[in-house]
């Protein structure tokens, strides 16, 4: 993360050596160098930053609290929806305060994923709420699409790149925005972690515990739209980070439980959107391409090599979840375990991620840092 | 009727003339508006939701899941992907159907492969191919949005082709449809015994003596065939592929015999009646600034909103433990 927000902050026209950094931001507004690097380049590092851990951690929150490996934004339609409550005032030139935006992004995102659920039912398996999202994503995607045809061109340029998800151009007011948002997020956040925990052991147990399973799923739904709409509102959703950013946290730390898993999640979030953020300003210059391409080019082989080499013990045990929630025998979608315990087949489950528990999948480096190519 | 109404809406003819045209009067001007443009849109249209709709059937009941569609095998994003790319290198303009036809083509085979290489090589289980589906749109997704990026000012041709659209659909692109669409749809016609089959499940299918995987490998490429051939017509049309069937098997019943070309009949309609709707929709006056001469609905968005309510109900009432 270090060395990527180093490169973010030095690479570019005009080239500020490492070296010079410091120097530069404490000249600030006396040479052109230093003007770029505070102006530009550190507040699209900050944005880079916290866009990331918030989508990380919504895409977490997501995932646990649906018990689904792949219960990501892009895939609830909560991130389309968020980005057409963004577009639709831009496309139809109405103008609105800045603190408006936030409320409609929200909105949009809070219709995407709600109309997910609610067709997809709040315990279905995993690959009815995926197919469900996808099409509830497809709509509003046509929505927006539609919108852009009456657009524009010089619209339609602004509005697509912005669509995947891009860090152009934003300054200090933008990141300004965020803030208060944050302020409601971490700590709810910080609250529904052990409840998420819970949320593991499958919706009986853990009504036993006293947690009530679908308010606790419609807190962690509302928790990660307050989580990803800001974000989108800025800098559209980048995509697919949500859903690597978790996977990464659970590849390198599988023991953990959920509230270990969050902060790690966020950091990872934050370090893919910033790592992809850099061939997003140079691979192509003088032009430009959004950062959500890179991420999702990459993102989702990376994704998906992950969920499969995450070790049969975890995937069997979240696999029996699934199908003890669901009263029966199902399929799951969790790449190693094809063959889902029969419900009650916890025991059986843990006995077999004992065995598996030492051995971690030889890991192959490539995966987190291919996009530092 | 829906046929019909499509000839007859749109800007430029009143409805009087075009009775006039069909019983061989009017003038050169409305003459050639009919018979050049809205006579193959109305073709096109109604093969594409034929090809969409018996497509969609096949898929579903090969996978046994009632959400599998084109969108999520891949097929439509490689298809957009291919047509774009090519339009992007220069090797196909909109002057040249036949070259965009065959990239969409080749981008829609390649989706597929994509799909079938990840899924396990056709022993993957039905969501393991659903899942792996959705997954590899995505990554089309993404790579189309990276050609548009780096081509600019193609994106504005190239929108309609992301939404689905029937403009400027001309004899060219009815000549490419339907031998192609007429071929593979009578393959899936012959395959719709085993597909019967299937839809019972893999331990029927056994017991009955149907041998699985060669049937599902046959039923999965005459459906990315249809699709392949439909997006190179239109463009990527949303949800037709995933809703006509499930309309079909409640009005012709589940013997696939009789419901496939119930299907192609229902997505025909389907497809032309959201055609005309959108025609008739550029005729209503403009929203407040824009230019209204310009703005004409994409049938894409018409058939993507009815298709979001619709799947609600589907999801809705089909029973969990069928997928």
């Amino acid at each position: 993360m270090a060395a990527s927000s180093v490169c973010a902050l030095s690479l570019g026209t005009p080239y500020v050596p490492p070296h010079r950094l410091a120097g530069a931001v404490l000249d600030g507004d006396s040479t052109l160098a230093g003007i770029v690097v505070t102006e530009l380049r550190v507040p699209r590092l900050v944005l880079a930053l916290v866009a990331g851990a918030c989508l990380g951690a919504a895409g977490l929150v997501l995932q646990e609290a649906l018990r689904n490996p792949l219960a990501v934004p892009e895939m609830l339609g909560v991130s389309s929806g968020a980005a057409l409550g963004v577009a639709a005032p831009l496309v139809l030139t109405l103008s609105l305060p800045a603190a408006v935006q936030p409320l409609l992004a929200i909105g949009g995102a809070a219709l995407g994923g709600g109309l997910t659920l609610l067709a997809a039912g709040l315990g279905r398996s995993p690959s009815a709420v995926l197919l469900t999202g996808a099409a509830v994503a497809a709509a509003l995607q046509a929505a927006l699409l539609v919108l852009m045809v009456m657009a524009d061109q010089l619209d339609l340029q602004l509005i697509y790149r912005y669509l995947l998800g891009s860090l152009s151009a934003r300054t200090w007011d933008d990141i300004a925005g965020l803030w208060p948002w944050l302020l409601v997020a971490v700590p709810a956040l910080v609250l529904c972690a052990p409840v998420l925990s819970v949320m593991r052991l499958g919706d009986e147990d853990a009504e036993a515990l006293g947690v009530r399973a679908q308010r606790a799923r419609l807190a962690a739904l509302a928790i990660a739209v307050v989580l990803i709409a800001p974000v989108t509102a800025v800098c559209g959703p980048v995509a697919w980070v949500g859903f690597l950013a978790p996977h990464l946290a659970r590849w390198f730390n599988p023991a953990a439980g959920a509230v270990r898993w969050l902060p790690w999640s966020a950091a990872w979030g934050a370090a893919v959107v910033t790592v992809a953020d850099v061939p997003a300003r140079l691979a192509l210059a003088p032009v430009e391409t959004p950062a959500g391409a890179w991420t999702a080019l990459l993102g989702v082989p990376a994704g998906v090599a992950l969920m499969r080499s995450g070790g049969r013990g975890r995937a069997a045990r979240s696999a029996s979840a699934v199908g003890k929630a669901l009263r029966g025998p199902r399929t799951a979608v969790s790449g190693a375990a094809d063959e889902v315990p029969r419900a009650g087949a916890l025991d059986e489950a843990r006995r077999e991620e004992a065995g598996a528990g030492g051995t971690r999948p030889s890991p192959s480096r490539p995966t987190g840092r291919e996009d530092a190519r | 009727m829906c046929a019909g109404v499509e000839l007859v809406a749109g800007r430029g003819m009143s409805p009087g003339v075009v009775w006039d045209v069909v019983n061989g009067g009017g003038d050169a001007t409305a003459r050639h508006i009919f018979f050049q443009l809205r006579l193959p849109r109305l073709l096109v249209s109604l093969g594409a939701g034929a090809c969409l709709a018996v497509a969609g059937l096949v898929l579903q009941s090969a996978l046994r899941n009632p959400l599998a569609g084109p969108e999520v095998t891949g097929v439509t994003p490689g298809a957009v992907l291919g047509a774009v790319t090519a339009t992007a290198l220069g090797l196909a303009g909109w002057d040249s159907p036949l070259a965009v036809v065959l990239a969409a083509c080749t981008g829609g085979c390649a989706g597929a492969a994509l799909l079938w290489l990840l899924a396990g090589r056709g022993r993957g289980d039905p969501a393991q191919t659903a899942v792996h589906g959705v997954l590899v749109s995505a990554v089309l997704g993404g790579l189309t949005a990276m050609v548009l990026l780096v081509e600019p000012g193609e994106l504005g041709s190239v929108v309609q082709w992301l939404v689905g659209t029937t403009e400027g659909r001309v004899w060219q692109h009815w000549h490419l449809l339907w031998p192609w669409a007429l071929v593979w749809g009578a393959g899936a016609w012959l395959l719709a015994g085993p597909l019967t089959l299937l839809r019972c499940g893999d331990d029927i299918a056994l017991t009955a003596g149907l041998s699985v995987r060669p049937a599902r490998t046959l039923a999965l490429l005459c459906a990315v065939a249809l699709t392949a051939g439909a997006v190179a017509a239109v463009g990527a049309l949303g949800f037709v592929g995933l809703l006509v069937p499930h309309l079909a098997v409640a009005v012709f019943g589940a013997d696939l015999r009789v419901s496939l070309p119930g299907a192609a009949l229902v997505g025909a309609v389907v497809v032309c009646g959201a055609d005309a709707a959108a025609q008739l929709s550029s005729r209503l006056p403009a929203p407040p600034g824009l230019d209204s001469g310009r703005f004409t609905l994409p049938v894409g968005a018409l058939t993507a909103c009815l298709g979001a309510a619709l799947l609600l109900v589907v999801v809705r009432r089909t029973p969990s433990r069928t997928f």
